[in-house]
């Protein structure tokens, strides 16, 4: 198990375009803090200005909005790193080692967890750079605070990533897994289940839709916000790597 | 204990309504170069892949190393696979595909052991060319490096030829030869059974799926010999007539009317001649000559026959 995740860790390592990701990302992330001064709204009343936002306030702000840029990078980067070594044959090489579908696995869900990580720390170091440089506004605001809702951000979208991996075992096919990552990504399918609800009335099970979950801004500082984070993050992460691992290990291999 | 170091019982593969591989029965003992002979599509590929752990079989048993895989696949892991394309990251040079597999097989010494595999397989002087620049045959032989990192027991080459030039495919040979000298047994699949001649020494013929014979080298090379088949009243009255007016010496006497001759200085109708001339009867006489590609498309041909 630990010398395929040492394997998978060199291949990260070394894998450039992991780093064009997280720059490309960093960029636009800094030019969307510019659009948002050059079209600053005046806030109605009860609101908050981009520019009063601390950095919870801020983030919960950016990932609220649809398209998920995050959940987008992470497709690609889960996708890629997958059907990479799955279109190239490598995984032959080493598949008939004892277990090795099943480490093979998890292996890449640590590492999907590593790049959610980097994209987190990438987003909130980009934040911070471009609030001190357009907004003037550095401020962390509550660090428990904070750190709940980094902590609870991560395992949702390391939960996403999970998914889309999932997907790609399923699937084989790198343009099938980009497609159904992105269109998760665009929050299609809450739309649709929310639309349904409304049409039914007193239900609410797409607020426990993982990327329902991961859009929707939540309050940390209440607990039931928390359990409700944290209980849909463990429980997608838990669901999809086992059926991913199931599959993995069930799997005729081409 | 059977000796065979890979034993394969019935062995089915089935993809929805098609049986790929139907109750392919093998024993392959330890030190062997096994050849499996098979057109495109008859299975070699799918049995290869079930012998090698990446694929199920539907039904049937293997037995590796005197024992039963079942649920237990840690046997697998004695095995070097090089099936269809070689597994390679194209962007990757040779050097850093083999560091991948040398990481995951937890290998202290890296570096050396890459280098040595390197040396082996003729690729030492290009290790920081990118895959995808390679060659077929380089992209071959590195395939069979990364499948000899592990120090497999046995190696797996499903159709190592393909797309080879002819230096390519003597370069391959020769190290097939040289790694099975160091008692490592191989399974080599191949449809271009002249080739496969120079190195296996047993062979199965695989056709829609069945294993349809298995011959050992010296089998096989009797099935293909040049011979005269003499069939005469009583072989005990030719022999000595033969040896003493056409000078033979080269021959086999397979029952009490049949004889082959293998002498090739003498034509069928000289061996009719004197013996007729010396009373005895010539009831059929036939000169037998195929090659080893002639008797694989018979045998297939007769076996696609009775299958229709």
């Amino acid at each position: 198990m630990i010398n395929l995740f040492k394997m998978d860790l060199h291949r990260f390592k070394n894998n450039k375009i992991m780093y064009l990701l997280l720059v490309i990302f960093s960029a636009f992330e800094i030019f969307g803090i510019f659009m948002m001064k050059q079209y600053e709204q005046p806030m109605e009343q009860g609101g908050t200005s981009v520019s009063s936002m601390n950095a919870s306030d801020f983030i919960q702000l950016v990932l609220s909005q649809t398209p998920s840029w995050v959940l987008m990078y992470v497709t690609v980067f889960s996708v890629y790193f997958y059907m990479s070594e799955y279109n190239s044959g490598f995984y032959k090489n080493y598949i008939s080692m004892n277990n090795a579908r099943m480490y093979s696995v998890i292996s890449k869900i640590l590492i999907l967890g590593m790049f959610t990580l980097l994209m987190l720390v990438t987003m909130v170091i980009s934040d911070l750079i471009g609030r001190t440089i357009f907004f003037n506004n550095a401020a962390i605001g509550d660090w428990g605070y904070f750190v709940k809702l980094l902590v609870g951000q991560f395992l949702l979208h390391w939960a996403f990533s999970i998914l889309v991996l999932f997907i790609s075992i399923v699937s084989r096919s790198m343009i099938t897994s980009l497609v159904i990552g992105v269109v998760l990504a665009l929050n299609v399918p809450g739309m649709v289940v929310g639309a349904l609800e409304s049409l039914v009335g007193n239900i609410n099970l797409s607020s426990y839709l993982l990327v329902n979950t991961i859009v929707s801004t939540k309050d940390f500082n209440n607990m039931n916000d928390v359990i409700h984070v944290a209980s849909v993050a463990i429980i997608f992460m838990l669901i999809f790597s086992y059926i991913a691992v199931r599959y993995k290990v069930k799997e005729d291999l081409r | 204990m059977t000796g065979a170091i890979i034993e394969i019982s019935q062995l089915t593969k089935q993809f929805k309504s098609k049986e790929v591989v139907h109750k392919a029965d093998l024993k392959i003992v330890k030190g062997e170069i096994f050849g499996l002979i098979g057109q495109n599509g008859a299975g070699k590929s799918t049995l290869l892949k079930m012998i090698g752990g990446l694929m199920y079989p539907s039904s049937g048993e293997i037995h590796l190393f005197d024992h039963a895989v079942g649920e237990n696949h840690a046997y697998f892991e004695r095995m070097g696979l090089l099936i269809e394309d070689p597994g390679l990251f194209p962007h990757y040079s040779a050097y850093e595909n083999l560091d991948l597999m040398a990481i995951s097989y937890g290998l202290k010494d890296r570096s050396k052991h890459i280098n040595e595999l390197l040396k082996l397989v003729g690729l030492d002087g290009s290790n920081k060319t990118k895959v995808k620049n390679y060659s077929m045959g380089m992209k071959q032989r590195l395939g069979i490096a990364i499948a000899l990192m592990g120090s497999p027991d046995v190696l797996i080459l499903d159709e190592p030829i393909n797309g080879l030039d002819p230096q390519g495919i003597s370069e391959v040979r020769k190290l097939i030869l040289e790694l099975n000298k160091t008692g490592m047994t191989i399974i080599i699949s191949s449809h271009i059974l002249e080739e496969l001649s120079k190195v296996a020494t047993k062979y199965a013929i695989l056709h829609h799926g069945e294993i349809i014979e298995i011959n050992s080298k010296e089998e096989l090379l009797l099935k293909c010999e040049v011979r005269i088949e003499v069939e005469v009243d009583k072989a005990s009255l030719a022999i000595p007539i033969l040896e003493e007016h056409l000078n033979i010496n080269n021959y086999k006497v397979i029952s009490d009317r049949t004889l082959y001759v293998y002498d090739t200085h003498v034509e069928n109708h000289q061996i009719t001649k004197v013996l007729v001339e010396n009373g005895v009867s010539v009831q059929s006489i036939m000169k037998h000559k195929q090659s080893l590609e002639q008797y694989f498309l018979k045998r297939t041909r007769a076996e696609g026959d009775s299958h229709d």
